[in-house]
């Protein structure tokens, strides 16, 4: 059970406080509500960019790093389709050298075009050391234009091409801070050993005189409701080939989510998984078979991957998988499968809550979602789900008009 | 009053650091039983850490293939029968190969420890290695190893290790397709009996664990039948092949670069020093590596120096991707920094911020229970002192930028380097 306090500034800051005395350590999470989702279609990866310019000093500390370095801290960031979000690790008795930082690059940027410049280079290299200089970096930018048609998941954080990175303006940066990066569009967590009554004293000191700006979220398109199966042949330099099958699901606030994330692990996690032991051990298709969600605050995607042995073509091994689909679909799982992936999730909470700084992440996020409480109510929905449900979502999912897929080819 | 935005606010110096209380007791068989109760979450972890490394192998490939076959099945259950056991308690059974030792650990919460520690101990003491599992995994992990060889960082790792130690050297062991096809069950069996069943070093406790956990794993693991012992490793020693080497890949929109050499491990005197002064070099964001050819140049997404200690020796490497164009600036930069590390003094601000830093980060590793278990294996694997991590605190305070200049001088030098480059022409 995670405990915490829940306040908000004048300015419209939404603040959570949550204690641990057992820790030595303070955390401050910022997220703030913007992702490639809010992105303009001709102007993407522009979030993420975003994120790295953070750190490249605010209106008055030139060198946020080193600032946070001096007091002991550490700090790192992520974008996402759906969010931006910032954390500061501080020993306890240092956290306002992290209010001090984290305010001031909420109140304005020291916007620049050498740092602008030197964090389009960096991105450029992230962009080719993770998407284009890998075997098979590039699935995520395949399969994403051919889920989403309308909808701005249709391109990666990363963005849609290098292009796009090297075109982002001075002009712009300015415009997309004034505009999402505004002390009423982000989420305040501060965790770790430090009282209410601190927390609220040093929010009022360092947030609370930042003004309030007027966040205009842009409305984006929704997806429609795919119809027809969608398919994709690729052929690239790489050794074996690879299928990516991608179905459509619900959202993280959508009833069948928490079915979906437990069918994944039933089908594709771990040695006693049913595509491990049938597709993988028994078959020999695959060398690696993996079954995952994306996870997205907006319907998201269930993904099967794998990565077919040298001798199995492409229809032998999607005939396989869907094999696997359909019986799923008319026998259901077993009451011992479905109490097995139960008690892995269990665990999976557990150890993520071991952590404070990925409690403070959770705090966050559910606040984003709209509702705090779900850090706490998360294992009872996993627990509520039935056999029955797994099956009905099984069901309306795994059915070729609701998927797309990826032939990944070997270039012989 | 108007707040001053462009004043820091006072900071504490980290003056002291507590390694937290743990216990060790010896079992009847005489295995060393650590216990480290951190941590609010009923969570635990249990390491089993036996003496059975890659430096330990007599044929490449044993002693991973034998970590990863002890799922695989033994007397009385099946690979499947095993997997669902544990994993419909929720737990998870994990064992890594590692250069100097195989460490097998369960996760699980700790109402259920009791439900998976028999099967965990079964899969460890009484594998049978079937050989159609062995099959399976040696042609999946071929196909693994199709995949590596198509990235340059692979690459340039081994190329690194193998010019840098020699070929045969353990510390550099890459199996290569050959020497995966050529392992066969009593390849594992002789390693498993030799070094597993006789090879356990300690077993390690963590988490938030109860009085009955503990008193289970004593009398499981006083009657599993598996055996103490810490064996002597191959010594080999290192035929280098020093200066620089390029491995042509054609078509790579980035060069995978490492430069290292040689050097210190923990049983030297001057390793925490040189732990330091490589930190400001090229161990976290505000190292002058980072700052200069990612914050400045924006030639690469990272760039970090590491120092592996192992028990042998150690080894210093410098490792980056950076930009196929720019990759000659990027190589002389690194040189560049090698340099002023030896012939100015760091100063004062520069070195006041990485100590703070670098104490911070001791702070945060001394946090939660796993990451200090994670420390306490290295204070037993080396065996260090128990003060070994609150000591930092006085070993930087007294550490000087003189000092730090004539480690640079002896350990940052230009001889005896191996510079690895994968990438295009």
């Amino acid at each position: 059970m995670i405990q915490y306090n829940e306040f908000r500034l004048s300015n419209g800051l939404q603040v959570i406080h949550h204690e641990d005395p057992s820790t030595q350590l303070c955390v401050l999470n910022v997220l703030y509500k913007v992702g490639s989702r809010n992105e303009n279609p001709d102007h993407t990866g522009f979030a993420h960019l975003f994120e790295h310019l953070m750190f490249g000093g605010s209106i008055n500390v030139p060198e946020f790093d080193t600032e946070l370095q001096a007091a002991g801290g550490e700090s790192n960031a992520f974008t996402s389709n759906d969010i931006t979000n910032y954390y500061i690790t501080l020993p306890a008795n240092n956290i306002e050298t992290g209010f001090w930082l984290e305010s001031d690059r909420m109140l304005s940027l020291d916007f620049n075009q050498k740092s602008l410049d030197v964090q389009k280079n960096v991105v450029i290299e992230e962009f080719k050391e993770r998407y284009l200089n890998q075997p098979y970096g590039d699935i995520w930018l395949k399969i994403l234009p051919l889920a989403y048609q309308k909808h701005p998941y249709n391109w990666a954080t990363i963005g849609k091409n290098i292009e796009h990175i090297e075109a982002s303006n001075l002009e712009q940066v300015k415009a997309f801070f004034e505009n999402f990066y505004a002390p009423e569009n982000a989420i305040l967590v501060v965790a770790g050993n430090i009282g209410l009554e601190k927390t609220k004293a040093l929010c009022q000191k360092w947030f609370e005189p930042i003004p309030a700006r007027k966040t205009i979220i842009p409305p984006y398109l929704q997806e429609p409701k795919q119809t027809e199966a969608r398919r994709e042949h690729v052929y690239e330099d790489v050794p074996v080939n690879l299928i990516l099958k991608a179905y459509k699901m619900g959202g993280r606030m959508d009833n069948d989510y928490f079915d979906a994330d437990l069918l994944s692990d039933i089908l594709g996690a771990g040695k006693s998984s049913r595509f491990f032991n049938k597709l993988v051990k028994e078959l020999g298709l695959f060398s690696e078979l993996d079954t995952y969600i994306s996870g997205d605050v907006d319907p998201g995607l269930f993904l099967i991957e794998g990565k077919l042995m040298k001798d199995v073509d492409f229809e032998t091994a999607e005939a396989a998988i869907l094999k696997e689909l359909e019986f799923l679909k008319s026998e259901g799982v077993t009451k011992v499968e479905l109490e097995k992936v139960q008690n892995k999730t269990e665990t999976n909470i557990h150890f993520g809550d071991v952590n404070v700084l990925n409690r403070a992440m959770k705090l966050a996020f559910a606040a984003f979602l709209g509702d705090i409480s779900l850090v706490n109510t998360e294992v009872g929905s996993y627990l509520q789900v039935t056999t029955k449900s797994l099956q009905e979502v099984a069901k309306n999912m795994f059915r070729e008009e609701n998927c797309c897929t990826l032939y990944y080819h070997a270039k012989p | 009053m108007s707040l001053n935005r462009s004043q820091a606010p006072s900071f504490n110096l980290i003056n002291s650091l507590v390694f937290p209380h743990y216990e060790n007791i010896l079992l009847s068989n005489g295995i060393p039983f650590y216990q480290l109760k951190a941590g609010t979450e009923p969570v635990i972890r249990l390491d089993f850490v036996f003496t059975a490394g890659m430096i330990h192998q007599a044929k490449k490939g044993q002693a991973f293939f034998t970590a990863s076959m002890l799922s695989e099945g033994t007397k009385t259950k099946s690979a499947q029968a095993l997997a669902d056991a544990l994993d419909y308690y929720g737990s998870y059974f994990q064992v890594r190969s590692n250069t100097e030792d195989t460490v097998a650990t369960l996760y699980c919460l700790d109402k259920h420890l009791e439900n998976c520690l028999s099967i965990f101990i079964e899969a460890l003491s009484e594998s049978v290695f079937p050989k159609k599992e062995l099959e399976i995994q040696k042609k999946n992990n071929i196909q693994k190893l199709l995949i590596s060889l198509k990235k340059n960082n692979y690459l340039c790792r081994k190329g690194f290790y193998r010019h840098l130690l020699g070929e045969g050297h353990p510390y550099a062991s890459f199996s290569e397709k050959q020497d995966i096809e050529a392992i066969i069950i009593d390849d594992l069996k002789a390693f498993h009996q030799k070094y597993i069943l006789n090879g356990l070093n300690y077993i390690m406790l963590s988490g938030n664990y109860s009085l009955h956990s503990t008193k289970i794993i004593s009398s499981t693991v006083e009657n599993s039948g598996l055996k103490v012992g810490a064996l002597e490793p191959l010594n080999i020693l290192a035929k280098s092949n020093l200066g620089k080497h390029f491995y042509e890949k054609a078509d790579s929109v980035q060069s995978a670069i490492k430069i290292g050499k040689i050097t210190i491990n923990r049983q030297h005197p001057n390793f925490r020093k040189l732990q330091f002064l490589n930190l400001i070099f090229g161990g976290y964001f505000g190292s002058r590596l980072m700052k200069n050819i990612r914050e400045d140049k924006g030639l690469t997404y990272g760039i970090y120096a590491t120092l592996e200690p192992f028990k042998e020796l150690g080894v210093w490497c410098i490792d980056s991707d950076i930009n196929t164009k720019n990759r000659q600036v990027g190589i002389e930069e690194i040189y560049k920094e090698m340099k002023l590390l030896r012939t100015e003094l760091i100063n004062n601000d520069e070195f006041e911020t990485a100590k703070n830093y670098y104490l911070g980060s001791f702070l945060r590793s001394l946090d939660g229970p796993f990451s200090i278990a994670d420390r306490l294996k290295i204070i037993i694997d080396n065996s260090l002192p128990n003060d070994y991590y609150p000591e930092f605190v006085g070993v930087l305070n007294k550490t000087t930028p003189e000092e730090l200049m004539k480690i640079a001088q002896e350990y940052f030098t230009e001889e005896n380097l191996v510079e690895m480059v994968v990438g295009q022409k």
